[in-house]
C-alpha cells in the first residue's frame, strides 16, 4: 500500500509518459517519424491520380451543385443567392411530393419482389436444375441488354393497342395493363421492367453466396432431423443474410435514382402521375433550366440515399460485430 | 521437301524505308480544308442541305471559303440545352447554332451575337423576301439575333385510301366534320388493321392549342394574355375528350409521341393526324409508308360557327440560325448564314423537305411541281402563328398546360376545372 502511495502514477499518466520521448531515445524516434513521413510522401505520387480523379469528378462537382442549390440561376442569368429557398420550393412542390411517393412505391415493391425472386431462383439453381448452364445464360441475359433497347422492346410488347402481350391477354380474356391510361398500371409496368432488368444483379450476388455455404451444414441439419423448411430458416437464411443486405443496399440506391425506365416508357405520364424523383430533377434541369431547384433536388436525393444506406450499413455492422463474437 | 523463303531486312534498309515513307506522307497534298465551321443543329437541318435532287447545297460555300462543316446534331430539347450551355461558356468551338422561335427570351438572347451590324455590312440576298413574322420571332428587344431558316407549319394529314374505304369523299372542312369523320373512321379496315380516326401526340402544346383556336381561343397570345377565351379552350378540350371516349383517339393517347403519329399514318392505323406540312415526303415515302401517294394534307379546319368569318390560325414553329457571342470566327459564321439564307439554298432545302422561309420559294414552279402541299402550306402560313410566345418560364407553363389537358381528355378532371386550373397555375409564371 505504501509503495502505491509513494508512487501514485495513474494509468493515464503512464500512457502520457510512454508517448513522450525519453532522454536518449529522441533521435531514434524522430528518425522513425522522418522515415514514415518520407515513405508517405513517396507513396503520395502513386495515390495522387486517384485523389485528383475523385476530387475532380465527385467532390468538386458535389460542392458546386451544393453552391448552385443555394442560388437561382438559368441560362443567361447571373446566379443570385437565395439561401435555402430552393429546398423549400422543391419540398413544397406537389409534383415533387408525388414523384417522391411514386419513387418510394417503386423502390419498395420492386426491390423486395426482386430480392424474393432472386432468392428463389438462387436456391433453385443451387439445388440442381437440368440445363443449368443454358438457364443461367437466360437469367443473366437482361443484364446484357442496354436499358434503352429493353424499354423500346417492352413498349412494343405492351403497346396498349397492338402489343403482342396485350393482344394475347385480350385473347385469353385476361385483364391487360393499361399503362398509358391508368396511373397505377403505369407504376406496375415500370416496376416489372426494373425488376426484369436488374434481377440478374441480385441473383448473381445471392447465387454466389448460396454456393459458398458448405454442404456439411446441410448434412448436419439433416442428421439432426431438420426438414427442408427448417434447413432454409436455420441454415440458408442466416448465412445468406449479409449477401441479401448488400444486394438490398445496392438495389435501394440504384432504384432510388431510377430514370431511364420511366423516362423512356411513360415520360412520367399520364399527366405526370408516374413521375419519379430523377425525372423531376431532369425536368427542372434540362427542360425548365432551373438549375437552383434542380441542384436542390439532387442534394435531397443524395441525403435520402445516404439515410437509406445508413440504416442498412448499421445493420451490417451489427451483424459483423455479432459474427466477431 | 518444302522450300521456305526467308525475308530479311537490314537495319539500314529498315531505316531508309521508314524515312522514305515519312517523307512521302509529309509531302502529300493537303486534303483538309484550312478552316472548320462547327454547327449545332437538329439532324434535319443537316439533311435538307444535301438531297438527291439538289446535291450538296453547301459545296459552293465550302470551296469559296476553303472551309469544312462539322455538324453535331441532337433532338430539339437537348439541342437547345447544349446550345445555351455552349453559349454560356467563356469560349465555344461552335460558330453556328439552330434555335427554336419560342426560346429566345431576353436573357437567352444576350448569349448570341446581334446580327444587325453584319446585315448592314454584308446583307443577305433579298432580305425582305423572308417572311416578316419569322424575322420578328428572331428579333428580341429590337435586336436581330437569328436568321430564319425553317418553319414547320401544322396541317391536317389524312389517308385518302381509308376515307375512300369508308365512303368519305372529301376531307373535313369544319372541326365538327372532322370529329364526325374521325368517329366513322374508327373501324377495322379490310386489311384487318384496326384504325383510329385521329392520332395526336400528347406531349406537345400544338394540338390542344389548334383545337382551341378552331373555336377562336388560344393558350397564351403574343402579348401574354392567358386563355383569352376560356370557353373556346373548354370547347376544344371537350372535343378531344369526346374523341378519346369514342375510341377515335388511341387508348395510348397519353404516351403517344410525334414520331408515333408518322408511324401510325404510314401503317394505316390512323386516318387523320396533325403534322407539319414538311412531313409530306416522309409520310408518302414508298420505302417507309404503306400508302405512298395516298396521304394528303389540307388546312386544319376551323369550327362551323367561325368558318368564313375568321381565318384559322394554325400553329407554326420556326427555327433560326444564331452565332454565339463567344464564338471564334464570327465572319465565317455570318458568311454561312448568308449562304443558307440565299434564294438558291432556300429553294434547294425546300425541295429536300424544308419549310421555306422565303415567300418567293412558294412561287417557284419547280418547287410547286415537286411538292404537292406547297400551295396549301403557303396559304396556311399566311395566318399561322406560334403556339405561345417565348418567356423564361414557357417550358414549365407548357408542362402544366399539357398535364391539365391530359387530365381533362382522359376524364380524370372535368374540362371546366382543368381550364380553370390552367389559368390559376400558369398565371404566376407569366412575365409581369
Amino acid at each position: 500500500m505504501s509503495a502505491i502511495h509513494a508512487n501514485p502514477i495513474t494509468e493515464r499518466e503512464r500512457a502520457a509518459n510512454r508517448s513522450q520521448p525519453q532522454p536518449g531515445e529522441t533521435p531514434a524516434r524522430l528518425a522513425g517519424l522522418r522515415d514514415r513521413v518520407r515513405n508517405a510522401l513517396g507513396f503520395f505520387p502513386f495515390l495522387a491520380p486517384v485523389h485528383v480523379l475523385l476530387l475532380s469528378i465527385i467532390v468538386i462537382p458535389a460542392f458546386y451543385v451544393g453552391w448552385l442549390s443555394l442560388n437561382t440561376s438559368s441560362f443567361g442569368q447571373a446566379p443570385v443567392y437565395v439561401g435555402l429557398a430552393n429546398y423549400v420550393k422543391v419540398l413544397t412542390d406537389p409534383a415533387f411530393r408525388e414523384a417522391l411517393i411514386n419513387t418510394g412505391i417503386i423502390v419498395v415493391v420492386a426491390v423486395h419482389l426482386e430480392l424474393a425472386l432472386a432468392l428463389g431462383m438462387a436456391l433453385l439453381f443451387a439445388g440442381g436444375l437440368p440445363g443449368r448452364r443454358f438457364l443461367l445464360v437466360a437469367v443473366l441475359a437482361p443484364y446484357a441488354i442496354s436499358e434503352v433497347t429493353a424499354v423500346a422492346m417492352w413498349r412494343f410488347l405492351f403497346d396498349p393497342d397492338i402489343g403482342p402481350v396485350t393482344m394475347a391477354l385480350r385473347a385469353l380474356h385476361l385483364p391487360v395493363l393499361e399503362w398509358s391510361y391508368v396511373p397505377s398500371h403505369g407504376l406496375i409496368i415500370i416496376a416489372l421492367l426494373t425488376i426484369w432488368l436488374h434481377l440478374p444483379f441480385t441473383f448473381v450476388i445471392l447465387f454466389a453466396a448460396r454456393l459458398a455455404i458448405p454442404g456439411e451444414l446441410y448434412e448436419a441439419a439433416k442428421v439432426d432431423g431438420a426438414t427442408t423448411l427448417q434447413s432454409f430458416r436455420r441454415v440458408t437464411l442466416p448465412l445468406l443474410g449479409p449477401a441479401m443486405l448488400i444486394a438490398l443496399l445496392f438495389r435501394y440506391i440504384f432504384a432510388f435514382r431510377l430514370f431511364s425506365e420511366v423516362w423512356l416508357m411513360t415520360q412520367g405520364g399520364p399527366a405526370r402521375s408516374t413521375e419519379v424523383v430523377a425525372v423531376y430533377l431532369y425536368q427542372e434541369a434540362f427542360r425548365f433550366n432551373a438549375f437552383g431547384t434542380a441542384a436542390a433536388t439532387a442534394w435531397i436525393m443524395v441525403l435520402i440515399s445516404l439515410l437509406l444506406a445508413a440504416g442498412y450499413v448499421l445493420i451490417l455492422r451489427r451483424q459483423g460485430g455479432a459474427h466477431a463474437h | 521437301m518444302t522450300k521456305t523463303q526467308k525475308f530479311t531486312m537490314t537495319r539500314r534498309q529498315m531505316l531508309g524505308t521508314t524515312l522514305a515513307g515519312a517523307g512521302m506522307l509529309a509531302g502529300r497534298p493537303a486534303f483538309a480544308a484550312a478552316k472548320t465551321l462547327n454547327i449545332l443543329s437538329h439532324k434535319v437541318h443537316q439533311t435538307v442541305l444535301n438531297g438527291p435532287a439538289t446535291g450538296d447545297l453547301t459545296e459552293n460555300w465550302r470551296k469559296a471559303n476553303d472551309a469544312d462543316l462539322a455538324w453535331v446534331t441532337f433532338d430539339s430539347n437537348p439541342l437547345q440545352d447544349r446550345l445555351f450551355r455552349e453559349a454560356s461558356l467563356p469560349k465555344t468551338d461552335f460558330g453556328v447554332g439552330y434555335i427554336i422561335d419560342n426560346r429566345p427570351t431576353a436573357d437567352i438572347a444576350k448569349l448570341f451575337t446581334p446580327l444587325d451590324a453584319y446585315q448592314a455590312k454584308a446583307p443577305i440576298e433579298d432580305y425582305s423576301d423572308i417572311a416578316p413574322g419569322l424575322v420578328q420571332a428572331m428579333t428580341v428587344g429590337g435586336k436581330l439575333i437569328g436568321i430564319p431558316v425553317r418553319h414547320a407549319t401544322q396541317g391536317l394529314f389524312y389517308n385518302e385510301a381509308l376515307l375512300e374505304e369508308k365512303g368519305i369523299k372529301a376531307p373535313a372542312t369544319t372541326l365538327e366534320e372532322l370529329v364526325d369523320q374521325a368517329k366513322q373512321l374508327t373501324f377495322t379496315a379490310k386489311s384487318g388493321t384496326p384504325v383510329v380516326g385521329l392520332v395526336l401526340a400528347s406531349d406537345l402544346a400544338v394540338f390542344p392549342v389548334m383545337f382551341a383556336r378552331a373555336y377562336g381561343g388560344d393558350f397564351i397570345t403574343s402579348d401574354f394574355k392567358l386563355l383569352p377565351d376560356p370557353e373556346a379552350m373548354e370547347k376544344g378540350l371537350t372535343v378531344l375528350k369526346a374523341l378519346f371516349d369514342a375510341g377515335a383517339l388511341p387508348r395510348s393517347y397519353a404516351t403517344t409521341r410525334n414520331d408515333d403519329q408518322v408511324t401510325w399514318l404510314q401503317q394505316g392505323r390512323a386516318a387523320y393526324t396533325v403534322l407539319p406540312f414538311a412531313r409530306n415526303a416522309q409520310l408518302n415515302n414508298k420505302d417507309q409508308s404503306g400508302f405512298p401517294g395516298k396521304i394528303k394534307a389540307v388546312e386544319f379546319p376551323i369550327s362551323a360557327g367561325l368558318k368564313g368569318k375568321t381565318p384559322m390560325a394554325s400553329v407554326v414553329e420556326s427555327w433560326g440560325m444564331v452565332i454565339p457571342n463567344n464564338a471564334g470566327d464570327k465572319d465565317l459564321a455570318w458568311s454561312f448564314l448568308r449562304e443558307v439564307a440565299s434564294k438558291r439554298v432556300t429553294l434547294g432545302m425546300a425541295i429536300n423537305g424544308n419549310g421555306p422561309v422565303r415567300v418567293s420559294t412558294y412561287a417557284d414552279k419547280a418547287f410547286a411541281a415537286a411538292n404537292p402541299v406547297a400551295a396549301v402550306e403557303a396559304a396556311v402560313l399566311k395566318n399561322a402563328r406560334g403556339a405561345f410566345p417565348p418567356f423564361p418560364e414557357a417550358a414549365r407553363a407548357q408542362t402544366i398546360f399539357l398535364e391539365e389537358v391530359q387530365l381533362a381528355v382522359l376524364g380524370r378532371k372535368p374540362v371546366k376545372a382543368a381550364v380553370a386550373d390552367i389559368a390559376t397555375r400558369v398565371r404566376p409564371l407569366l412575365p409581369s
